[in-house]
């Protein structure tokens, strides 16, 4: 229905405007006109069960259900009557006679609707009197506790897990009277635990079990902060008592994710009370770390870089960054490597992630930084995403996608794994791993073939002939047999993607993941530019909270400097390195090698919040204050720039990142001449280009197909790496929250694999690459086809990244390995 | 009055595709693929056909507004889940003369281009299931089903589906919500099934006994049809007859008769004859009738001006040795059941209703358990999503409004 027609009604005397198309509620919300309700949700479908918004329309006789009646022009309702007053008595005065009043013990006590209506609608006295509802509490399953008797079956949990978030673990059973929310068959549930169900549910029937009974809701305190994890830069609402984050939610419309959140952001934030904490400098004595003070930590890093700097020079000094660390802690980082060390070895392990993306884009758009447009997907009719498990890895701009599908655009999902998205799609072709780039490719002589491409806007493109002569080996026939798709489906999916409209193809560059490399996209832009699209059309989000700040704020070698390739792989290419919040042996692929170049230098200098790998074998050691322990700034994706603040006290003798490389000049003799916050972000504001890129020069840049590695007798299976939806990087699996989602790493092994090779679910399976080995336990699962595995990389005891190598081209790290059950 | 619906079922071999070619079937479908669909749409229009699921809209508007939707495809279904106590007229067409539905779907099918067709039966006729499935294996080996309809290029497939056992799913939206896998819950309206039904695309849903009308018309005409029964309601109708009287069963007559008529004339009269106490003209959600209100003459159009409605045309008799209040605590002891609890006045209301009803049919009820009986559902009517919430308030307010004294009567 056409949005931009306006139409005039009365609500309660009151002449309005409201959008053909829109209900009587939304009309009425939008013009401040307040209806009690409890099962209207504005991002999910009209349902009309709670039967509290009812309003009498002049001229008929019946209530209306305001949720899901349609405002018409010349409507006349009235919100507040006699006889609506009764109707929304009774309907109370009936969800309150089963409902237990358990209220001094329930946790949602104080921001409850049930209770908030029956204040203002409800009977002071019930004229009936019956057993109240006694099923058990469900407590079985981790972070979601469920209690049967508080529920009042409005369905939303259901309708936000299967609507919104695309995933459909629980829903309404049994009939009338007896309906409950549940999985199925009363199973302990099994979901991906984002927890939107929680701040969904009007009542106390859905609970958070980290925040079970640790408060009344009017002792806490809330406030807004951005969420840590990924770059989608969400606000999260947090909830302190007495000086502590015991809870986290969304809430509804505020931030860019305008109240959703995904596990991570609403559960994760417990990780900067893990035990793991550092808390004291350290300096390793006699092989040793001991806990030493400031004073003599600062001195000793001084000491150790003038003299190594004095024996090699400055160019044998590196440093990491950090992509979840605040802009000015990264800036901070590089003003002090290259103005108090004077070294521009400054890089991070973005290097094998999001800058693929960047140095791809430069290449064919030549802008170094192209932020996502959070609603990309909404304005598109037709989306493919490649290789990409966007749920996972950026999960509340994934859940656009899906909105967008469900609204009625196509999604075409092509991947090796049975994603979300992929459950999620209109059509999902599962290729063979890392034959994206071979697809795009394929597609892209199929359009040039078929004359469908916008010849206008391509003739003044440079290198076209080059594209052509590129893709003159992607016949259907030759891209059939790489990916493992029919000829048919490729040469359908150039058309209907050629098809006029809005088209969109999404992509993510991150470094856990192998099945894509520079040239994956590449050709994405390639086919964009093709169809004579906007490079809005190429969607690659910045992976972490803080990726997109760092690159800007300087942390990349900038004159020829040694990039983290060169420092990490090439022994002997740096003496000393400064790592900032980052733990390379986990993140870094082939960390053997990894592993061994850090231990070969003469000064290594860990500043982080956790004792990790890296800092157990640091020279030094330095502790930062985490997310929330200090103010800053981070970039997300979008390129929006959000402060997040300081909410609780510093742990131990922590110092924020920023401050320590202040304290460092001046102990080194020189003064950056920034003293506090303020004075960076004033420093930096030139530096940073908010969201904006300068003038785009499309080009085309044909992109190969190259395997680094394939399967062969001894090692016959791929092995898929990226990130897992409850985690994030080797960060997430400090919180003990989620952890009691997913705790260990895991190998998912199809099953038909597992009875050949005799392996069992949860029995430990040896995988082979030509680097390493390492056991993991087995999962078995149809998520990944025969002859394919998938292992997450997060848990450092795993060790999967001993099978994994870095590319830092086009290539693709693609892993062959061999299993056994072990 | 000659039959049709009921026509051929006394012969054994009724559901063979044989017998019933040879008393004349499959000829209306023949008739109607040399017609245009659209005029097919406007004979139906003409010939008055009213629904007989029990709301009595017109047909021929449903499909004149499902033709007018552009979207493909369209879906034609047959709302086969025959659930309200005491209505039992689409069984033996079902059971005994399956190709009559049949044939009407095909030609409405044909008529408003739907090229597939479900039946959704009831999971309590297992039966019927069966025989359906037969017969449209027969009509397929015939090639009246298929894709090429009767060698006229139509294409045409039918399926049955069986239902699960809820009688909410003989609330349209709610097949339709079954019908794609779903939990068996109504849908909002607007969008209506005409333009949003099955797999979101147009869906026509009409009862049995509609579908079986369809046929007839097309055999004698709209206008010979419009003759039959009722002028504002035409038609021959199914009435399904239980409860004290002599002959209980399913009687074809013509629309417009009058229960007296059906109880005395073709049923034989009260069992025992006994004296008649109350009727329940068309289905436990009708309002229930006293004796002396039973020379109403039963259509959509005239029952209301009586006090009742048509409903499905489940005539229901009770003698005077019938406890009435056991019979309203009965009737909402099974809404109670069939309520699918997804708003809050039905599910929680109609749960009071029969705690208050138990109450006072077991003999501890207060003096103002029926005035609070009745509010309860003056609370529920008009005020739930879908009407099974109404139909059940009805019955209380109706029960009581005509037998008040024998609620009295309980209360000590």
């Amino acid at each position: 229905m056409p949005k931009d027609i306006i139409i005039e009604l009365t609500i309660n005397g009151k002449n309005i405007k409201a959008e053909q198309g829109m209900t009587i509620l939304q009309a009425a919300q939008k013009n401040g006109i307040y209806i009690p309700n409890m099962c209207y949700d504005r991002r999910l479908k009209p349902y009309g069960g709670c039967r509290l918004c009812v309003v009498e329309l002049e001229g008929q006789k019946r209530l209306f259900a305001a949720c899901s009646t349609p405002a018409e022009d010349g409507m006349i309702v009235h919100t507040e009557t006699p006889k609506l007053a009764k109707a929304r008595k009774t309907v109370l005065e009936l969800l309150l006679v089963h409902h237990p009043l358990d209220c001094p013990i329930c946790d949602k006590a104080g921001e409850c609707d049930l209770q908030d209506l029956a204040f203002k609608y409800g009977p002071s006295q019930s004229r009936f009197t019956a057993e109240r509802k006694h099923d058990p509490e469900r407590v079985d399953a981790p972070i979601v506790e469920r209690n049967p008797n508080r529920c009042i079956l409005c369905g939303k949990c259901v309708r936000v897990c299967a609507e919104h978030q695309g995933v459909g673990a629980i829903n309404l059973i049994g009939r009338g009277f007896k309906t409950k929310v549940s999985p199925a068959f009363e199973e302990t549930l099994n979901c991906e635990f984002c927890g939107q169900c929680i701040d969904a549910c009007p009542v106390g029937a859905l609970g958070a079990k980290p925040y079970r009974f640790r408060s009344r809701v009017w002792y806490m305190d809330e406030y807004e902060a951005i969420c840590p994890y990924c770059g989608c830069g969400c606000t999260t609402n947090l909830s302190l008592r007495e000086g502590r984050i015991i809870r986290a939610r969304g809430k509804d419309g505020i931030g860019i994710n305008e109240g959703n959140l995904c596990g991570k952001g609403r559960f994760g934030f417990d990780y900067i009370y893990s035990e793991n904490r550092i808390t004291t400098p350290m300096i390793k004595k006699d092989g040793k770390l001991v806990p030493v003070s400031w004073e003599e930590a600062l001195q000793y890093v001084a000491k150790r870089l003038e003299d190594i700097k004095g024996k090699y020079g400055p160019s044998a000094i590196g440093a990491i960054g950090s992509q979840r660390c605040t802009i000015e802690d990264n800036y901070m980082l590089q003003k002090f490597m290259r103005e108090v060390v004077g070294t521009d070895n400054i890089d991070s392990v973005a290097r094998f992630g999001y800058a693929k993306a960047q140095k791809a884009l430069e290449k064919a758009y030549d802008v170094d930084f192209m932020p996502i447009k959070w609603k990309a997907p909404l304005n598109a009719d037709f989306m493919l995403v490649v290789e990409s498990d966007i749920t996972s890895t950026l999960p509340v701009w994934g859940l656009n996608f899906i909105k967008a599908k469900n609204d009625g655009a196509t999604l075409v999902v092509a991947d090796v794994k049975e994603t979300k998205l992929a459950r999620n799609s209109t059509q999902w072709l599962r290729i063979k791993p890392g034959s994206g780039t071979a697809l795009l490719n394929g597609m892209m002589k199929v359009i040039i073939d078929g004359g469908l491409y916008d010849k206008d806007k391509t003739s003044a493109v440079p290198n076209f002939d080059a594209l052509t002569a590129g893709l003159k080996e992607f016949t259907p026939q030759a891209v059939s047999n790489i990916t493992g798709i029919s000829e048919d489906a490729i040469i359908s999916l150039a058309r209907s993607y050629a098809y006029p409209g809005k088209r969109l193809i999404a992509l993510t560059s991150n470094i856990s993941e192998n099945t894509k490399s520079m040239n994956t996209i590449l050709a994405a832009a390639n086919l964009a530019i093709l169809m004579g699209d906007d490079p809005d059309t190429v969607q690659v989000p910045a992976e972490f909270s803080n990726t997109a700040g760092m690159w800007m704020s300087g942390v990349r070698p900038l004159s020829g400097g040694k990039d983290v390739y060169d420092m990490l792989y090439e022994p002997g290419a740096v003496k000393a390195l400064y790592i900032m919040g980052e733990n390379p042996i986990v993140t870094f692929q082939d960390a053997a090698r990894v592993e061994k170049t850090l231990k070969g230098l003469e000064l290594l200098i860990v500043q982080d919040i956790f004792l990790k790998e890296a800092a157990r074998i640091a020279d030094v050691v330095l502790p930062a204050c985490s997310w929330a322990e200090k103010e800053g700034t981070f970039m997300s994706a979008t390129g929006n720039i959000q402060k997040t603040p300081k909410l609780v006290a510093e742990t131990g003798q922590s110092v924020p990142d920023w401050k320590i490389f202040r304290n460092l000049a001046r102990v080194m003799n020189k003064d950056l001449g920034l003293k506090d916050i303020t004075a960076i972000r004033a420093a930096i504001a030139d530096m940073i280009v908010s969201g904006e890129t300068k003038d785009i020069r499309r080009s085309f840049n044909p992109a190969s197909y190259e395997v680094m590695e394939t399967v062969s007798e001894e090692y016959p299976m791929f092995l898929v790496t990226s990130n897992i939806l409850q985690h994030s990087g080797a960060l997430s699996v400090l919180s003990k929250n989620l952890d009691s989602v997913v705790s260990d790493a895991y190998l998912q092994v199809n099953t038909k694999d597992a009875k050949k090779h005799g392996i069992h679910d949860d029995a430990f399976v040896r995988v082979k690459s030509k680097r390493g080995e390492v056991y993991l336990k087995a999962m078995l699962s149809d998520e990944v086809p025969e002859g394919t595995v998938f292992a997450p990389l997060h848990f450092a005891h795993a060790k999967v990244n001993a099978l994994t190598y870095p590319s830092l081209n086009g290539g693709l790290p693609l892993v062959a390995v061999s299993i056994e059950a072990a | 009055m000659e039959k049709f619906l009921l026509r051929n079922i006394e012969n054994p071999n009724s559901t063979d595709i044989n017998e019933y070619i040879k008393a004349g079937g499959y000829k209306a479908l023949l008739k109607a693929v040399e017609m245009k669909p659209a005029d097919i749409v406007s004979e139906v229009r003409k010939s008055g056909l009213r629904g007989r699921g029990g709301a009595g809209f017109p047909t021929g508007m449903k499909w004149a507004f499902a033709s007018a939707d552009p979207k493909k495809p369209r879906y034609m279904l047959c709302n086969a889940d025959e659930g309200e106590p005491g209505t039992f007229k689409d069984r033996p067409i079902l059971e005994k003369n399956p190709h009559l539905l049949i044939e009407g779907m095909i030609i409405s099918g044909y008529a408003l281009e739907a090229e597939y067709g479900y039946i959704y039966i009831r999971g309590e006729y297992p039966a019927a299931k069966d025989i359906l499935d037969a017969a449209i294996k027969q009509a397929h080996e015939k090639g009246y089903l298929g894709d090429n309809v009767s060698g006229k290029g139509v294409r045409f497939h039918l399926y049955v589906h069986q239902g699960a056992g809820a009688y909410i799913c003989g609330e349209e939206t709610a097949l339709i919500e079954s019908l794609e896998g779903k939990r068996g819950q109504p849908r909002i309206k607007p969008p209506f099934p005409v333009n949003e039904g099955f797999l979101s695309k147009p869906t026509i849903i009409n009862n049995v006994e509609t579908l079986a009308n369809i046929p007839y018309i097309i055999e004698i005409g709209a206008d010979a049809y419009a003759e039959i029964g009722s002028p504002d309601c035409p038609g021959p109708k199914l009435y399904s007859v239980s409860g004290h009287v002599k002959r209980p069963g399913v009687y074809e007559l013509p629309m417009g008769i009058t229960l007296r008529e059906i109880i005395y004339d073709h049923c034989g009269g009260i069992r025992g004859d006994k004296k008649l106490k109350a009727v329940i003209p068309g289905g436990i959600s009708t309002p229930i009738l006293p004796a002396d209100a039973i020379d109403c003459p039963m259509d959509f159009v005239n029952m209301p001006k009586h006090g009742s409605m048509l409903g499905s045309g489940a005539v229901m008799v009770f003698d005077e040795t019938v406890d009435l209040v056991k019979v309203c605590y009965r009737a909402i002891k099974f809404f109670e059941h069939e309520s699918c609890g997804k708003c809050t006045p039905c599910r929680e209301g109609v749960g009071w209703m029969r705690a208050i009803l138990e109450r006072i049919s077991g003999g501890s009820g207060t003096a103002e358990d029926i005035d609070l009986l009745i509010e309860v559902s003056n609370n529920i009517t008009g005020k739930t999503f879908c009407p099974l919430g109404d139909g059940a308030a009805m019955v209380v307010q109706n029960f009581v409004k005509n037998f008040r004294s024998e609620f009295e009567e309980k209360i000590h």
